[in-house]
């Protein structure tokens, strides 16, 4: 994905990331947590044209959940509130258990996506996500097996050497699709600079999807939509509209990225595009 | 054994929420759901190693102490 893809008007995949695992109503009363809240998000995100929506699970007080029910209900308020949206599960986790980090693999149907960390990062001042070869391998294992596509969460340049790690231990379905991601602590530094190189190191006929936190969601996704790639925008990555203005929804944050492709001329993939691009419809 | 400084309450902070959420007396707000995970030892967590809030106010979580 080049400049070119943007001078060619390829359709632009808009993920939305509805509600994360690291905060909730206590940083932004907004973000969706309940399973019918996240349907009905789903439902606003898609309207607005996005055509993924990467979802985690919580409890009733919002806390994380691993559990494949709760992850079902989720799913199945998403298709009460969707047409045909593309459905994403976090694999993501802090301190879980392996066997946990499975779990949101296994409903039915399965999602036709997951995500697969890429490795370490640092939480807080104490924590680690350790996301470890053996698991990413065992992931991607039962991904393989279930038919999920790997959204592969590059988190910093490090993390590009574990993509060809992977594609040189295991086998993956054409395209890789690669989620890059700038931002603060162990992410990649938040600079232009950084971002063109990450883009021109990726495996051959990689997509990629751009990930900016806080307050780079906006400037990042539209380097993404300029360069040929995917942008990810959401209340998991980004509680605020402007500075100091709290984001009234997941779709606001969509709206304003899809208004931005169509004034730069790029054109928003509908979902069946999206799983063309994604090599989802084969 | 979870925080004994973690409470789960309704309100407070100034918010207000349906469901009691948990809520960190130390610092009097309420905490993010994966320092919930934390405060509740969940998972291979433990408040005690891994909070740097309850670390520092039981003088316990010295600055420059990192292992190299």
């Amino acid at each position: 994905m080049t400049y070119e893809a943007f001078l060619d008007r390829a359709p632009l995949v808009v993920t939305a990331a509805l509600t994360g695992g690291v905060h909730g109503k206590e940083a932004n009363p907004n973000v969706p947590e309940t399973p019918e809240e996240i349907g009905e998000a789903a439902g606003a995100v898609e309207a607005a044209g996005a055509s993924v929506v990467h979802l985690h699970a919580r409890r009733p007080n919002g806390e994380r959940s691993f559990a494949t029910e709760r992850f079902q209900e989720i799913d199945d308020a998403v298709r009460r509130h969707t047409d045909d949206v593309i459905i994403q599960h976090s694999t993501g986790g802090t301190g879980a258990p392996d066997a946990d980090r499975h779990r949101p693999l296994r409903t039915d149907p399965p999602p036709e996506m997951a995500s697969l960390d890429m490795g370490p990062l640092n939480r807080y001042d104490h924590l680690t996500s350790e996301n470890t070869r053996a698991l990413v391998d065992s992931l991607h294992a039962e991904m393989v097996d279930r038919g999920i596509k790997p959204e592969l969460e590059v988190f910093n340049d490090g993390h590009r050497n574990e993509v060809y790690g992977l594609l040189e231990r295991r086998d993956l379905a054409d395209p890789v699709y690669a989620t890059l991601i700038f931002g603060p602590g162990t992410l990649t530094r938040p600079r232009p600079e950084n971002f063109l190189t990450a883009i021109s190191d990726l495996p051959v006929g990689a997509q990629f999807n751009t990930l900016g936190f806080g307050r780079h969601q906006l400037p990042f996704a539209t380097m993404g939509i300029l360069f040929g790639g995917h942008v990810r925008v959401g209340l998991e990555d980004n509680v605020y509209y402007d500075r100091g203005e709290l984001a009234e929804s997941n779709a606001q944050l969509v709206e304003r990225v899809v208004r931005v492709a169509d004034e730069l001329g790029r054109p928003v993939a509908t979902t069946d595009e999206a799983r063309e691009i994604l090599g989802l419809s084969e | 054994m979870g925080c004994p400084y973690l409470a789960y309450r309704e309100t407070g902070d100034e918010q207000s929420f349906d469901e009691a959420r948990a809520f960190c007396t130390v610092v009097d707000e309420f905490v993010q759901p994966m320092r919930a995970d934390i405060c509740n030892d969940r998972y291979e967590l433990a408040h005690e190693r891994h909070c740097e809030i309850y670390r520092a106010h039981e003088g316990t979580g010295e600055e420059g102490s990192a292992d190299t």
